[in-house]
């Protein structure tokens, strides 16, 4: 080999040499480089579904929170509406007492022998308050009669005033204490707003209230 | 082959300019791994600062609040449909709990 051979001979490996390097270390950048980017996209898939969960949670609990209140709004006014037609029928029934005209007497009369009619005997109490006392005592004879025709038999009535009671109304019992029903107006609309709650939230609102 | 001394110290030098070259190429080589290293590296870190969480929780964000606004829209509806109804059947209801209340059964 000529001493130009040799030298070009050492000038070739060399660079054979260096090529190798330099590709080997590319080779390798890439590698990493590619590496990197699969484990980047794998991290942003991982952490947009955690992200997602999270809000998609966070949004779900947000929005049953906004229309659970807005329900209970809805409950609250449809409550406050059935209170005041509990409040109005309340003090037209007390308005009706109060002015004490015929129709109410009717009534009174109506209310003693529902009592009567409800209990067994013959001998009755009737008890109300003063001013409705004074009503029925006048009506007393007719009222006997009736319930006697309710009775088949002959009643005897007392009357009796109830102190500290200003609904109207009557409280009848029988004569020796044994059993009463209470007929007055307050324990007849107490009765009644537990019974037909149902019926004036359907009359009000046009649906069920389930 | 016959080399004369002179030649022989060209031809050591050669050899030796060769390797340093070789040496230089394998710092390079290390040069252009920690730089691939470096970028790696930044690749995943700016998973952190990606400025797309922060775009995707306002977009939902915006998103929410439209939905409420039309629950409340909704809400507002039937608040006064329910209101109206109630206007309108508020003294039905009075006078059928006054006759109930009032019916004596005989």
């Amino acid at each position: 080999m000529s001493l130009l051979e040799l030298r070009t001979e050492i000038e070739r490996k060399a660079q054979e040499e260096i090529s190798k390097i330099i590709e080997s270390a590319k080779r390798e950048a890439e590698r990493i480089l590619a590496e990197a980017t699969a484990k980047s996209e794998a991290l942003r898939n991982e952490r947009t579904k955690t992200l997602m969960t999270e809000l998609e949670a966070e949004e779900r609990a947000d929005m049953a929170i906004t229309r659970m209140n807005w329900k209970g709004n809805l409950l609250r006014l449809k409550s406050e509406w059935c209170k005041r037609v509990f409040e109005e029928a309340e003090k037209r029934i007390s308005q009706i007492a109060k002015n004490g005209g015929q129709e109410y007497r009717e009534l009174l009369s109506k209310l003693i022998l529902e009592g009567i009619q409800a209990l067994s005997g013959k001998r009755f109490v009737v008890e109300a308050n003063s001013r409705d006392v004074e009503a029925i005592r006048k009506e007393l004879k007719a009222l006997q009669e009736r319930a006697a025709k309710i009775k088949n038999d002959e009643v005897v009535l007392r009357v009796g005033t109830l102190s500290n009671i200003v609904s109207g109304g009557v409280v009848v019992s029988v004569e020796d204490g044994a059993q009463s029903y209470n007929n007055l107006l307050d324990a007849r609309f107490s009765a009644a707003t537990r019974k037909l709650a149902g019926e004036v939230y359907k009359i009000l609102f046009g649906e069920s209230k389930d | 082959m016959s080399v004369d001394l002179k030649e022989l110290q060209e031809l050591i030098e050669q050899e030796r300019a060769a390797e340093e070259k070789v040496r230089r190429a394998k710092e390079e080589a290390q040069n252009i791994l920690k730089a691939a290293h470096e970028k790696a590296e930044s690749i995943v870190q700016a998973i952190d600062s990606d400025p797309d969480w922060e775009k995707l929780r306002r977009a939902r964000k915006e998103e929410m609040t439209t939905r409420k606004s039309q629950i409340e829209e909704e809400y507002s509806r039937r608040t006064a449909l329910l209101e109206r109804t109630a206007q309108q059947n508020f003294e039905n209801a009075i006078a059928y709990l006054v006759k109930e209340t009032l019916r004596v059964q005989i």
